[in-house]
């Protein structure tokens, strides 16, 4: 291993920050933190955007390994021990440095500490705690710390770090076992689970000694005999109201941890929550296999997160896969999608994909996809329909659903409405009434709302766009011909 | 029909007290307007044009009315849409205002009704800017250990930003100045902030940042370079997420 002596700050902030930029999470969010009046930071709950790099991916905290040597030789890692790189550590001080005087200027909402295996798991997380404990006590630092914990560290020590963190994760990196085994020789499934369970339980018991009023946190209750019958693929004979129930159900079931309010002086074990996150596209898996994991975590571990990185491939080796166009962006996109659904839509993954249909539609996002299966539940009258059900349109999004539910109370509402409160009608239009109404006379067949879908795909998020705005002319209708056939 | 139009200063008070004065007048709410006294606008025919002298107590009764007839949230609503550029607001409050006082604390939630459109695009608009600048603004230390961050907001925001950077960097000196309507917050340890009218300042005597600033934004820019990955290059969803418009007063964008 190649260690580099007496490297400027620069230099090894220049090494650890590329050395961490795979890392997905560069969230803010989950706790609201008053400062305190005489140091040095706040923190707030929907998390605030310092900047975006080239890649278009927001930079919130200041996100960096505190070292790049590591033991471990995970292939698809570049940080491996046996890839030839440059290796280099930051002491506590120089951590502690950084993030204060990028955080005064206004560069960043706090830090992202994670980092490489030097020696063991204990030694580097104590390394690590070491860092936050003089950040915390010694700088007065008071903003947002997010920390990964190394499986296989003590259970003390992931505890210690616990108070000090806002939030804590462990990676699941791949999402079967068997992909670990394959991938990550050093690592195991039970070593990564085990922390995770710890940190859950302990988040819980720390909030049921604040006597906060959270119901979300209890563990998830036995499966209901009710959603074994919602296979979402077919139409399966439930009325409207019976699938809203199912949806609220769903999304409480769901419903991670809410944003803790801190007061001054408060303290509160890894209060924004835990996350987590896995490698897509390096491993066989497909879609549906991986929306149940991320649905398992949610249920099973609390996660306020699941992040999907797609895979890039940053080392020649014979176990990992070459995928031909770069990186699987528009899967990690179709990811977060049905991620979002989840969360905050009631969605089981049984409803998204199955073992008949595996993967994500590359040409329609998850949620038309799913309203098109299901015509026979729409359209949905605006004026009556109940909260669970509004938020299975298209185009309609949690808080246009609040607005909605809110405004009609005064007036009924009609479509110049619904677009002022924010709905997306080119998406929502074909699956909705007002009084009765369409907005336009259309068929309502499932050809042609596939049809007029389709040619709405936000193509700049995913990077797709061309810089062709023209096209051929052409006697026949070619999109619209490869259309008629059904993706 | 005659109408009368009340001309006030592009201020909150401003504004509140030319309600006081258009309701007091007893003229009807459908005859009068509310618009600036500095707004560029043809005269329009038939009309009286009423000036409005701020006073600071009718503003007040306007405020307190408004927290009791309709609600605190309302009052911030207003507040927020009062900073918007839009030469309409004035009148939009009014109207808002008018049926506040009628329907009560749910007006609020009334989306499909126009005025209150009107008020909540406002309210948006604003709100979405203060959330962006509370991370797009950038301190540089000058050699007197203030900070000094500079922005050209659309909408009056620097007021809206003070509170959270005061909660954040209390033991900091600090100064925000809004270029474009020559408005700065200045915060002192321990004493809280102020606003200042800053078109008799000159800033370009500031100390000049020293060479252990520039180091430190050297730091940031590389940190904010080596962060991108390379196979994902979108500049277009990083121009979506981060107008060109913010990118002049920030560290990592300028050279």
């Amino acid at each position: 291993m190649h260690i580099q002596e007496n490297l400027t700050i620069q230099q090894k902030l220049e090494i650890l920050s590329d050395a961490a930029k795979y890392d997905v999470a560069c969230t803010s969010s989950g706790v609201d933190r008053q400062g305190d009046g005489k140091s040095m930071g706040n923190s707030v709950a929907s998390g605030i955007c310092h900047t975006f790099s080239a890649d278009g991916r927001c930079i919130s905290l200041l996100k960096i390994l505190y070292t790049n040597e590591c033991i471990f030789d995970c292939k698809y890692c570049i940080n491996r021990s046996s890839n030839d790189v440059k290796r280099t550590s930051f002491t506590p001080e120089e951590v502690c440095s950084l993030t204060m005087e990028f955080y005064r200027r206004n560069y960043i909402e706090g830090l992202f500490l994670s980092s490489g295996i030097l020696r063991n798991p204990n030694y580097t997380m104590d390394l690590i705690y070491q860092t936050l404990y003089q950040l915390r006590m010694i700088h007065q630092f008071n903003g947002y710390i997010h920390v990964k914990a190394i499986p296989g560290t003590d259970p003390e020590l992931v505890d210690k770090i616990g108070w000090l963190a806002d939030r804590m994760s462990v990676n699941l990196e791949l999402p079967t076992a068997d992909g670990l085994k394959m991938l990550a020789p050093n690592k195991n499934r039970t070593n990564i689970l085990r922390p995770m369970k710890q940190i859950q339980n302990g988040i819980y018991s720390n909030r049921q000694q604040l006597g906060l009023k959270d119901k979300q946190v209890l563990l998830p209750s036995k499966e209901i005999a009710v959603s074994n019958q919602q296979t979402g693929m077919v139409a399966t004979g439930l009325t409207n109201q019976d699938i809203s129930s199912i949806h609220k159900e769903n999304a409480l079931r769901v419903k991670r941890l809410s944003a803790v309010n801190m007061k001054k002086g408060d303290r509160v074990y890894v209060p924004a929550g835990q996350s987590t996150q896995m490698i897509i596209g390096a491993t066989p898996e497909n879609d549906f296999e991986l929306v149940s994991v991320a649905e398992a975590l949610y249920r099973n571990f609390n996660l306020k997160r699941v992040f999907y990185s797609a895979f890039i491939k940053v080392n020649e080796d014979s176990m990992l896969p070459t995928i031909a166009g770069g990186p699987p962006l528009l899967r990690e996109h179709r990811l977060y999608q049905a991620d979002w659904l989840m969360r905050y839509y009631g969605f089981s993954s049984g409803e998204l994909l199955s073992e008949k249909q595996p993967n994500f539609n590359v040409l329609l996002d998850p949620k038309c996809d799913w309203a098109l299966r299901n015509l026979h539940l729409f359209p949905v009258e605006i004026n009556k329909a109940d909260y669970y059900t509004l938020l299975r349109v298209p185009g309609i999004g949690v808080k246009s659903v609040s607005r909605i539910m809110e405004a009609r109370k005064h007036a009924r509402l009609d479509f110049a409405d619904l677009k002022k409160i924010g709905v997306v009608l080119k998406r929502a239009m074909y699956f909705i009434t007002c009084s009765g109404k369409t907005m336009y006379a259309m068929k309502f067949n499932e050809n042609f709302i596939t049809n007029q879908l389709t040619s709405l795909e936000d193509k700049i998020i995913l990077g797709l766009e061309d810089n062709t705005t023209y096209q051929q002319l052409s006697l026949f209708d070619v999109k619209n011909f490869n259309m008629g056939i059904k993706a | 029909m005659e109408q009368y139009i009340f001309q006030c200063e592009d201020s909150l008070d401003g504004i509140f007290t030319a309600i006081y004065n258009a309701w007091d007048s007893g003229y009807g709410h459908k005859n009068i307007q509310i618009q600036f006294i500095d707004q560029m606008m043809n005269y329009q025919l038939f009309s009286k044009y009423i000036p409005v002298v701020t006073d600071y107590e009718k503003s007040e009764k306007v405020v307190r009315t408004i927290k009791k007839k309709i609600s605190v949230e309302a009052y911030e609503t207003i507040c927020r849409a009062a900073m918007t550029d839009r030469q309409d607001k004035a009148d939009a409050i009014y109207r808002f205002v008018i049926l506040g006082i009628h329907y009560g604390s749910s007006i609020i939630t009334n989306y499909s009704n126009p005025v209150v459109q009107t008020i909540f695009e406002m309210n948006r608009a604003v709100g979405n800017e203060v959330h962006h600048y509370t991370g797009f603004l950038r301190f540089s230390e000058l050699k007197n250990h203030v900070l000094y961050g500079k922005i050209n907001p659309k909408n009056n925001v620097i007021t809206l930003l003070a509170p959270h950077f005061a909660d954040r960097l209390p033991v900091e000196n600090w100064i925000i100045h809004d270029e474009v309507r020559q408005l700065a917050i200045v915060h002192q340890i321990g004493e809280g902030w102020v606003q200042v009218d800053t078109s008799e300042v000159d800033f370009s005597e500031l100390g000049k940042i020293n060479n252990e600033e520039e180091s430190l934004e050297q730091l940031w820019k590389s940190f904010v370079e080596s962060i991108a990955i390379l196979e994902r290059t979108n500049y277009k969803l990083q121009r979506q997420n981060l107008p060109i418009r913010f990118r002049r007063n920030m560290t990592e964008f300028t050279n």
